[in-house]
């Protein structure tokens, strides 16, 4: 019990075991796994980080001439890191940052603007194979 | 008249940290014939392995089974795929799998003894030995780049190579939770509501824990020697110094016993891995589909984790089935109960480490 007693005393003048949160910043390790960041420059659209991603948080959407546009979700993300593997120009067109995404705002529509963007990049998936297909036909046709 | 009372324990309880029911038959305060009811925190896990995902996808989403044992769950599914593809990972590969694991078992047995100590009404200890797991937690941290969900392995290999600066980081934690883990066992073992308490409460009789299948820690403390580390050559165990615990009593004292001498022996193959780690790539291209059917084992710190995966050389898997140590142990739980007092429950639950959110998955 002496010893405890003492142990108790001690306690008072030792530093303090937890992190003081709001007053000190949390420091994240190097290396953390965070956002995933885009380079439009260097990507050649590949959609190979599309097709890896365990949640779907990357889509493409396909435009009428041919040319796709990238959009990613950071909260729907579980930053594997599979994209950057998967992607044949890490560093440049796809990498993985190692700052920590925010919670998401009303106004940012987590849930219902992916949604909706979701339903766009399939349906404009279809559309374009769709005129493919049919660019094709009359082109057999026309020969 | 009916003797006998009906008090059930859970599925919502000051005690438990998951959801589970216990329903206890009770005579007086002794508990005569024991009801459990686990399937609170049904996710469909399996079901999704086989229609939403594919397989190279898959070991990121049964990674997400069990927030503690992560890193064990994507360890058996990479196992059983590369079995199926005939793929054979290097010695460099494999070490750094065993340094994770026994990394998750440190913290996972840390986790088991504070709440043991809490359910003991020893809330302080509780404290100081969830901020010591902290050390393990920093590691783990630092070499995945995550707290909790470590994505660390991936089929071919493991996602990140370790660097001079973590493997100084490595043991200066290792070495700094050795010293804490020395008192700890002086503390199990000399104080009161520790040792005395817990001595000759909840007892797994060697013959139950063969008749009842017991395994895992539980098992071992009845003096059962089973180990899939011991049992099975996907890992070389035998090389970097494993040793099997076994205590006779199978108490709670034991199980307490067992925990904090694995933790030890895994602090000392941790070390062993990182000064030997063999030269060589950490990822290697594992090519084709999976076909056929593979069974994997891998010793999770709560007892044998076993994986079935089928295939039939498609991108989506026509079978998953994951078999979780918890699980498997519920009829030797259920016979440790019977004989004991009521009040007694709680701690004797708390000694089983149970894991609802793998075992319902």
């Amino acid at each position: 019990m002496f010893t405890s007693m003492l142990e108790a005393f001690l306690n008072l003048f030792r530093p303090i075991r937890t992190h003081q949160y709001p007053a000190e910043e949390m420091v994240l390790p190097s290396g953390y796994r965070g956002l995933i960041e885009y380079g439009i420059d260097a990507c050649i659209f590949c959609d190979k980080c599309e097709k890896v991603c365990p949640p779907g948080a990357i889509l493409f959407y396909q435009h009428e001439d041919g040319t796709k546009t990238y959009r990613y979700n950071p909260w729907l993300c579980i930053y594997c890191g599979e994209c950057v593997r998967a992607c044949p120009k890490p560093e440049e067109a796809l990498w993985q940052s190692e700052t920590k995404q925010l919670s998401a705002l009303k106004e940012e529509g987590a849930n219902e603007g992916w949604f909706v963007w979701e339903e766009a990049c399939k349906q404009s998936r279809e559309e374009y194979a769709a005129a493919k297909k049919s660019a094709k036909i009359q082109n057999k046709s026309e020969e | 008249m009916k003797k006998t009372i009906q008090i059930p324990l859970g599925s919502q309880h000051i005690s438990l940290l998951e959801p589970i029911r216990f329903k206890f038959e009770c005579e007086n305060e002794k508990i005569i014939g024991v009801d459990a009811d686990v399937g609170f925190v049904h996710r469909g896990v399996e079901l999704a392995c086989t229609r939403s995902f594919e397989f190279k996808q898959v070991g990121y989403v049964v990674a997400r089974v069990c927030g503690l044992c992560a890193i064990t769950h994507s360890l058996s599914y990479t196992l059983a795929v590369e079995k199926l593809l005939g793929f054979v990972a290097n010695d460099r590969i494999k070490y750094l799998r065993m340094l994770m694991v026994e990394l998750d078992r440190i913290h996972s047995h840390m986790l088991c003894l504070a709440h043991t100590a809490e359910n003991a009404g020893f809330e302080a200890l509780f404290m100081q030995i969830m901020g010591d797991r902290e050390l393990i937690m920093d590691v783990q941290e630092a070499i995945s780049g995550n707290r909790v969900q470590f994505d660390y392995i991936s089929i071919g290999g493991v996602n990140r190579d370790l660097t001079p600066e973590l493997v100084a980081l490595i043991h200066k934690n290792l070495g700094l939770l050795t010293d804490k883990i020395d008192a700890l066992i002086g503390l199990f073992d000399n104080n009161w509501s520790l040792s005395l308490k817990y001595k000759g409460v909840g007892v797994l009789r060697l013959e139950d824990a063969y008749i009842y299948n017991a395994l895992g820690p539980l098992a071992r403390a009845a003096g059962l020697a089973t180990d899939v580390r011991a049992e099975t050559s996907d890992f070389p165990y035998e090389d970097i110094g494993y040793t099997m615990i076994l205590e006779s009593t199978g108490d709670i004292h034991a199980r307490n016993f067992v925990r904090l001498r694995e933790i030890v022996n895994s602090i000392a193959m941790c070390q062993n891995i990182v000064n030997n780690l063999p030269v060589g790539e950490i990822q290697e291209k594992a090519k084709g589909k999976p076909n056929g059917e593979a069974v994997v084992r891998v010793e999770a710190p709560r007892g044998e984790l076993f994986y079935l995966v089928r295939g039939s050389g498609q991108n989506m898997l026509d079978r998953v089935r994951i078999k979780t140590p918890t699980f498997s142990a519920i009829p030797a739980m259920m016979e440790v109960f019977k004989g004991s007092e009521y009040a007694d429950a709680p701690a004797i639950l708390a000694s089983f480490d149970p894991c609802m959110s793998c075992t319902a998955k």
